[in-house]
């Protein structure tokens, strides 16, 4: 019952910051390659950086951080699903960039009340659907 | 205050490591914020109880499921609505959008992390992460140059014509 509240509420708390902020994980790239606008891509620096902070303080803290930092205790595992996540990185880009932003930004763009962002949402849950249906047996078919 | 991108990041990164450490988000590591593997918790675990179609859904969300993405669209609303910005929009190629949402999600699941969640395994010094969040990069870098190219040549072509 705590995770459900303590998401409901951080999720609350980013999705307000992220519709002031225009906060997206994509348009952050994108801008600073096509014209050198760092805004949003500093929203990414943020996260990791805040991330890393959070991560280190509440290590130090005693609270659930459990093999911080991975590097040290997990070697890079160079064989099982490293063909999948190349590909499945690459068209997350790609497929961010076509639709204009991250999946949380096109919620938030949903919540302001653009209805392209909606049909973006009912795609995203169907695709959800078609996921559990098809994609859950071709992954234990591929193994990963 | 501006609420910046970078600070609203910084309490995002902040915000996720918290809710791990101390909320009980946890495992899959590094889970405080996915806006693809929460909105499938969500969904799934409605769907079990339900239905009972055995989707899977993570540990962390065994007895409740996790409802960032109900408090993202809820967070937004409240903030647009007190902003002035709150106004139903018409549609525009709603089935460009409606794929790009399938596409997303799908893609999403496979790579097991929305382009929020790469950062934060990578903050977590996750190898495979690391790697994915640089493929993330490279595909918008490479789906920008050539949305760019594309969109100089039709009005190169619309100015010959």
């Amino acid at each position: 019952m705590s995770a459900a509240i303590a998401t409901l509420v951080l999720g609350f708390v980013i999705g307000y910051l992220g519709q002031r902020s225009r906060l997206c994980f994509i348009s952050g790239y994108r801008d600073f390659l096509l014209t050198r606008d760092s805004t949003l891509l500093k929203g990414v620096a943020g996260a990791f950086l805040g991330a890393v902070g959070g991560f280190i303080l509440f290590h130090f803290l005693g609270g659930s951080v459990p093999g911080f930092p991975l590097f040290f205790f997990a070697p890079p595992d160079l064989d099982s699903g490293l063909f999948i996540t190349v590909v499945a990185g690459l068209a997350v880009g790609a497929v961010g960039v076509l639709a204009g932003g991250c999946p949380f930004r096109m919620h938030v763009l949903a919540a302001e009340g653009r209805k392209s962002y909606w049909y973006y949402l009912l795609g995203f849950y169907a695709g959800l659907v078609f996921y559990n249906i098809v994609n859950v047996r071709l992954l234990e078919v591929i193994g990963k | 205050m501006n609420t910046t991108p970078f600070r609203a990041g910084l309490v995002l990164g902040l915000g996720a490591s918290l809710v791990q450490a101390y909320f009980k988000v946890i495992p899959p590591l590094a889970y405080g914020v996915c806006m693809v593997c929460h909105p499938k918790d969500l969904f799934n675990w409605t769907a079990d109880h339900l239905f009972s179609l055995d989707w899977g859904y993570s540990v962390a969300s065994t007895n409740w499921p996790l409802l960032t993405v109900i408090g993202v669209l809820a967070g937004a609303l409240v903030a647009s609505a007190r902003h002035g910005e709150l106004s139903l929009r018409p549609a525009r190629q709603p089935l460009f959008f409606f794929f790009n949402g399938f596409l997303m999600i799908n893609f999403g699941l496979i790579l097991g992390s929305c382009p929020i969640r790469i950062v934060l395994l990578s903050a977590y010094g996750d190898w495979t992460s690391i790697i994915g969040w640089i493929c993330v990069v490279v595909g918008v870098v490479i789906t920008s140059l050539i949305v760019r190219w594309n969109a100089r040549r039709t009005m190169k072509l619309e100015a010959a014509s």
